[in-house]
């Protein structure tokens, strides 16, 4: 029995008990031969000496940073460089093999796939978003829906103390307050999955201005663009009446800087606020329908408890590298990044707010990993 | 030679994007990167996600209105800082002030955008914007100084930003200029009784005309390219031209920078190809005017310029 | 006086508008060098509560840690523009000053080299930055390079030291060169001694300007020296360089304290870096006016 058919099965004490099984199976160190390649007891590969870069979503860039150190501590004869540069540079640059490993927040689009078909997304952790706000005064959490949210962002409601608004938040004393609307002005996955968000909820949204990292948002005179996420916070600080979109990793700063944050409407009309544990509940509903690919979003589920803006942080890789001995180093890399033990491990992912990925996730994302020649 | 190589590949990348926007592409409003996760269509041949519709006007008139805004403010500006510290002030005070000025035009435009949009875009939409907006007439020309003053990222911003960036290029050049205009016509001016802002007028300035206009296409020059902190402070807001002088709206050379990451995850290439296309175009607007700017050169020069060498 | 007052109307008006005139250049002194001021103590003032000196010592660990490599690396790529552009804008531009003889009518010639000059001054840095990333990163399979981007940077700042180039030696005075004509120099050495030595300041200046915004510049250097937290090695291909703008762009925008601490201190260091050479330019344009007024 081989690991890859191993992890073939479905369900988390399948995937652990094959995996169990496999690795006891497995001789000392690793063997890339022709067929299979076989995992050694700790289920990272040993990796040969190697140069390895990394580029991509600035979300990702603190957890890389992160992953650096400790990855080339347990394994001197490799260096990784990592860069903060954005998810679209960093697919292009995976594509263009200017980099080995790309990180993204969006997975790969069809036409991307096609354009370079050896490319792979790989669930790395999982993140979600929170709609924050500026409301001097306002202590409690607002409840917003997609309708609202959109309303906001087409223009159609301007004030915090719309009728809307009101009806949502009883005995909530909301000011008469201009709403200003923020969007990033670069492309962004954070973009993506707050459209996408808006898409699945209003059917408006989806056949209007419908979702991407760039979209042209409705031209509202209320409306700004800002920079990055660090732009968002800092916009929304400066703004009275500001609502923004940020990636989870923001809300500290967002907190520290007295930003409110928002209980989202789910697929089944709860209203939540983004914790860690209803983010996983949202991805643990998801583990079955992700794809062998793993491209598949994750936003706004009909999934009881679950928070609705949650996504896959990815790796981007090109299946075909340029040597046997790089395709090692970047396999050994990633193994020992989804591995729950090494980079997967709740003391690097809570730093950055982020979520572990569930154990048939890992699987999965183990099975494209050894995909990689 | 660098520049022709550099025209030739983008060239080459806007070609698809040429041919499915179109002349309609200059006169367009429309940013609409399109579905890029659905269905593929061609359009002449070339590939590009469905619903996917481009236009530049927004960014050709935000490059122009903001790079405008710049050289209003830096020209002045700039000759009255250099003819400050040239003319008239004591050499231990004009140097460090001189320096100074040297300084900001090495700060880099990202630290100057921070400063834009954190500190200046703020309390200039606080106190200066409303007091232009409320007083000023509503009426022709003026109207577009009035109406709603926004949150201080913006074309006015921008172009204030921008104008400042420009005037050490300016400065730094006239201020060499000026310091090599022999002293003997100006004592000559001077002898004649005329007052320092006429020996500025007669002597001086037409003595290093040529220079400040060649310093000023530079700075233009700057103007029209400046990315990063154009990107940070006008407010990015694709797809429509700023109805006032206070609106969002963003440029060529800032669309690009913000929009370049997520082109890229165009797999049809076709959002890549387009901004290769905005790029042409400034580089064609640059070319423009510099023509103008050297048919005013050639004018001026042979209608004034009596002293100094050709 | 009678002339002059025929021409330039009553005296107390001209006086008027000569008090407006000072007046008006010393304002625009003033609107100038505020917020030169503003924005430098801004930059100090948010750097220092938090700067510890180890900071030039320590290797980044990206959104934490030292500079060390970042102000090497910036070093080399400023180093490298200052040999590359240095030597190709000053040649242009005195090849533009000098060598190029006046057209027909009497306008200067050299019209296309001017024309492609201008017009790649006024080219977004971004633009060269993503053709530099096409063309050389990944046709010419360079990878993120010092060479990419040292080619890149320079094509940048090339028009900034040929243009201040050509301007200072258009401003040194017809009786220089005919006095050294009169002597007997030759064009070359005339232009060498005399020429060149006169427009030195204007030169530096131009040059000064131009290495500053190479070192600022951030949005070409993304797509072409990539990023590395390691120090410059003496490979020119297939390594990235590290530079200080990077992590100024890049950490502002990260959610923790200490990444916005890295970010202040990159820009401090920047701005002190542009001090200091504007300082040290400064005082070699002043040794050198001195030496050539005593030797006049």
């Amino acid at each position: 029995m081989t690991f890859a058919r191993a992890v073939r099965g479905r369900g988390r004490s399948l995937a652990m008990l094959a995996l169990v099984t496999a690795t006891m199976m497995v001789v000392a160190t690793t063997v890339a031969s022709a067929g299979t390649i076989r995992l050694p007891k700790n289920g990272v590969e040993k990796p040969p000496a190697a140069n390895l870069t990394e580029t991509g979503s600035t979300l990702l860039y603190p957890l890389w940073n992160l992953w650096a150190p400790a990855y080339e501590h347990a394994y001197h004869q490799v260096t990784l460089t990592t860069a903060g540069t954005g998810s679209g540079t960093g697919i292009a640059d995976a594509a263009s093999g200017t980099v080995n490993v790309g990180s993204s927040d969006a997975y790969l689009s069809p036409s991307v796939v096609q354009a370079t078909p050896g490319l792979l997304n790989i669930p790395l952790a999982i993140s979600y978003q929170a709609i924050v706000y500026n409301i001097p005064g306002l202590n409690a959490h607002l409840k917003l829906n997609g309708g609202i949210i959109a309303g906001i962002y087409n223009g159609k409601i301007t004030n915090w103390d719309s009728p809307a608004i009101a009806r949502l938040n009883h005995g909530v004393k909301l000011p008469s307050l201009p709403i200003v609307a923020l969007h990033r002005s670069d492309g962004s996955g954070d973009t993506f999955i707050f459209t996408q968000y808006l898409s699945k909820q209003v059917a408006a949204w989806a056949s209007g201005p419908g979702f991407g990292t760039t979209i042209s948002f409705p031209a509202i005179s209320n409306g700004l663009g800002e920079n990055g996420n660090g732009g968002m916070v800092t916009g929304c600080q400066a703004t009275p009446g500001c609502i923004a979109y940020v990636g989870i990793s923001y809300l500290t700063q967002a907190l520290g800087d007295g930003l409110g944050y928002a209980a989202i409407a789910n697929g089944v009309g709860q209203y939540l606020l983004p914790t860690p544990a209803d983010a996983e509940v949202e991805a643990a509903g998801f583990t079955r329908a992700t794809p062998a690919n793993e491209a598949i979003s994750m936003v706004d589920g009909r999934i009881h408890g679950g928070y609705p803006i949650v996504n896959y942080e990815y790796a981007i890789v090109n299946k075909h590298q340029a040597s046997a001995s790089t395709a090692t180093a970047v396999r050994s890399l990633l193994e020992w990044a989804v591995n729950a033990k090494f980079g997967n491990n709740h003391g690097f992912l809570s730093q950055v707010r982020f979520d572990p990925l569930p154990a048939p996730i890992v699987a999965k994302s183990l099975r494209q990993i050894l995909s990689i020649r | 030679m660098g520049l022709g190589a550099v025209l030739a590949v983008l060239a080459v990348k806007a070609w698809p994007a040429v041919v499915v926007n179109g002349w309609g592409f200059v006169a367009r409003s429309q940013w609409l990167p399109g579905n890029t996760y659905g269905g593929v269509v061609h359009t002449h041949g070339v590939a590009h996600p469905q619903g996917s519709l481009y236009g530049a006007w927004p960014l050709i008139a935000g490059t122009l209105e903001t790079s405008l805004i710049a050289v209003v403010i830096a020209v002045p500006l700039a000759l009255g800082t250099a003819f400050a510290l040239t003319e008239r002030l004591a050499t231990w005070i004009a140097r460090p002030l001189g320096f100074l000025v040297e300084i900001l035009a090495g700060l880099p435009s990202v630290v100057i955008g921070l400063w834009g949009v954190l500190e200046v875009g703020p309390f200039l939409a606080r106190h200066v914007y409303p007091l232009v907006a409320s007083h000023v007439p509503d009426t022709g020309p003026f109207r577009f100084l009035t109406g709603s003053v926004g949150y201080g990222e913006g074309l006015a911003t921008s172009g204030l930003v921008l104008g400042l960036m420009i005037v050490p290029i300016i400065a730094a050049t006239t201020r060499d200029l000026f310091l090599q205009v022999p002293a003997l016509p100006k004592e000559g001016g001077e002898a004649l009784g005329l007052t320092g802002a006429e020996v500025a007028r007669r002597v001086t300035i037409p003595w290093v005309r040529g220079g400040i206009v060649g310093a000023t296409v530079l700075g233009l020059g700057r103007a029209l390219g400046e990315t990063m902190a154009v990107a940070m402070i006008s407010g990015s807001v694709l797809g429509k031209v700023s109805p006032n002088l206070y609106g969002t709206m963003t440029t060529i050379a800032a669309t690009i920078v913000s929009q370049l990451d997520s082109a890229a995850t165009d797999g049809t290439g076709f959002a890549i190809a387009t901004l290769a296309e905005a790029g042409l175009i400034l580089a064609v607007i640059a070319l423009v005017v510099n023509l103008a700017a050297r048919r005013i050169v050639a004018r001026t020069g042979r209608l004034a310029a009596p002293v100094g060498r050709g | 006086m009678a002339v002059v007052d025929q021409v330039y109307g009553s005296t107390r008006r001209r006086r008027a508008v000569d008090w407006a005139f000072r007046a008006g250049a010393l304002a625009a002194l003033a609107l100038v060098v505020a917020p030169a001021l503003w924005l430098v103590v801004g930059v100090v003032a948010r750097a220092l509560p938090h700067w510890r000196w180890n900071v030039l010592t320590t290797l980044s660990a990206g959104t934490s840690g030292g500079l060390e490599n970042a102000v090497a690396g910036t070093f080399v790529l400023m180093a490298g523009v200052a040999l590359l552009a240095g030597t190709t804008g000053v040649l242009t531009g005195v090849y533009l000053a000098e060598l190029v003889g006046p057209r027909r009518s009497g306008r200067p010639g050299g019209v296309w080299a001017r024309g492609a000059i201008d017009v790649l001054a006024g080219f977004p840095s971004i633009v060269l930055g993503y053709v530099g990333y096409v063309a050389l990163c990944v046709a010419l399979h360079w990878g993120f390079s010092l060479l990419a981007a040292l080619l890149i940077l320079s094509l940048m700042v090339v028009p900034y030291i040929a243009k201040s180039t050509e301007s200072a030696l258009r401003q040194v005075p017809t009786n220089y060169r005919e006095g050294a004509e009169a002597l007997g120099m030759s064009q070359g050495y005339a232009l060498r001694r005399v020429v060149l030595r006169s427009a030195l300041p204007g030169i530096v200046t131009g040059l000064l300007i131009a290495l500053s915004v190479a070192g600022g510049e951030t949005a070409p250097l993304l797509y072409t020296a990539g990023a590395t937290n390691n120090l410059p090695t003496w490979s020119v291909l297939h390594q990235p360089v590290a530079y200080l703008t990077y992590y100024v762009w890049t950490d502002y925008n990260q959610p923790s304290n200490a990444a916005h601490v890295v970010s202040n201190d990159a820009a401090l260091i920047l701005v002190a870096m542009v001090l200091t050479m504007l300082v040290v330019a400064r005082l070699i344009v002043w040794r050198t006016q001195r030496h050539a007024e005593s030797a006049r």
